[in-house]
């Protein structure tokens, strides 16, 4: 199959946390269905070129999250039952982090917490604007 | 159990200590990188390692027992300048060590050949230095051992070649295999291993887990509006590795916890304080940069 993840040993981010995070965004965006298997940890780790004890890390910390499912022998797969809940709080962890890098960063500039508070309102004034007509 | 447990190694050549007071283990399953500049001592701990030099102290066990002819049943070896013989060819080198092992697998030594394009009738002597740390590859993994020891496994190998045996490595531990493998290149380390140790002049400088050391090792960098002050408390706070003090800036080096570190330094008042991630070679420099502490 073609390479639904990827990952990049030389960024200074763990591989195994790189890993957690495109399966989490695949899922939240629908790539990955309720119930889709996933690649063999062997699989993956081949596909990848790395570590196998890194994937399966990322597999044993996504199956503790509730997002996947192992069953011995028949290999992992996107949970399902709830998987609608689940897609949105895998989503939820996602756009945590990027907002809070933003944040990071905003503070790194010289913005005070509230000047950033009055550029997040602006922000979500311009996307969300158009499809819920709040008059800003 | 682990697959190999090196305690207190030592080994001296006259005065001079070639490995001083080493201890690592790779468990069983675990692909553990050894790194370090030339003359660390890797060569040697490999030596001692494989019974091919006396420890001067310390002890090395392989699957739970001391290293015994028996071991080499289930172990192979990629030494660092290979140990074949010219005079006869690749060939000859499959058939031996087929009779040697009975775990050779012919099929996957024909086609480990044929992946790095070995021509089975030419003799040794008229190989590259390349070609014979090929032959040695495609023997060791034919016999599908379960411990693999690999000195330097891709040196003088061609980038293509390279990542073959990157692909070997992965492909070993997938099967269950446990691999202790030094290289100079950081990118092979940072993907076939899950651990790491690092020598410098025959010391172990460094060793854990890369995903760990990853998310431990950190750079907490605090910008001033003038002169950056000393960070008087955190010059033996065990969590700071190093500082670097240079104008306006404060960089520390960071080995475990550095959300609290960058809290402790909200107290000199600086404009800003970053946290920045530190790949496996940035780790691997700080610790072999001489400002270890």
């Amino acid at each position: 199959m073609p390479a639904l993840f990827t990952v990049d040993p030389r960024n200074g981010v763990p591989l195994y946390l790189q890993l957690i995070e495109q399966v989490k965004r695949a899922v939240a965006l629908g790539t990955l269905d309720a119930g889709e298997q996933l690649p063999t940890v062997k699989a993956l780790a081949v596909d990848l070129t790395i570590n196998p004890n890194t994937v399966a890390r990322a597999y044993r910390e996504l199956e503790r999250d509730g997002i996947i499912e192992t069953s011995p022998g028949r290999g992992s797969f996107v949970r399902s039952g709830g998987v609608a809940r689940d897609a949105q709080r895998a989503g939820v962890d996602v756009a945590e982090g990027v907002l809070s890098e933003a944040v990071r960063e905003s503070r790194a500039l010289g913005v005070d917490a509230p000047g950033q508070r009055t550029l997040f309102e602006r922000a979500i004034a311009r996307w969300f604007a158009s499809e819920e007509r709040h008059p800003t | 159990m682990n697959a190999i447990e090196i305690a207190n190694l030592t080994k001296t050549y006259g005065a001079q200590r070639a490995v001083d007071d080493v201890s690592l283990s790779v468990p069983d399953g675990g692909v553990c990188g050894l790194l370090g500049p030339n003359g660390a001592g890797k060569s040697t701990t490999f030596k001692c390692l494989l019974t091919l030099a006396r420890p001067t102290s310390g002890t090395i066990e392989v699957a739970g027992a001391p290293v015994s002819p028996k071991t080499f049943e289930y172990l192979a070896y990629v030494p660092e300048t290979s140990a074949l013989f010219s005079k006869y060819t690749v060939a000859d080198h499959i058939e031996a060590t087929r009779r040697a092992y009975g775990t050779f697998d012919v099929k996957r030594a024909a086609e480990l050949a044929a992946t790095f394009k070995l021509d089975s009738k030419k003799r040794i002597g008229k190989l590259s230095k390349g070609q014979r740390t090929a032959v040695a590859i495609v023997l060791a993994f034919a016999i599908r051992p379960r411990v693999l020891v690999l000195d330097e496994p891709a040196s003088g190998l061609d980038p293509m070649f390279q990542r073959a045996v990157l692909d070997l490595i992965i492909d070993a531990s997938a099967g269950g295999a446990s691999v202790l493998f030094s290289s100079h290149q950081i990118g092979q380390v940072e993907r076939a291993a899950d651990s790491i140790a690092v020598l410098k002049g025959g010391k172990l400088v460094l060793r854990g887990d890369i995903d760990t050391l990853k998310g431990d090792e950190k750079i907490v960098e605090a910008i001033f509006s003038s002169d950056a002050p000393s960070p008087n408390g955190l010059a033996n706070d065990p969590r700071v590795r190093r500082i670097e003090r240079s104008g306006r800036i404060l960089r520390l080096h960071v080995a475990s916890d550095a959300a609290g570190v960058a809290n402790a330094l909200q107290s000199l008042a600086p404009k800003t304080v970053d946290v920045f991630d530190l790949s496996l070679e940035d780790i691997f420099l700080g610790a072999v940069s001489d400002g270890v502490a």
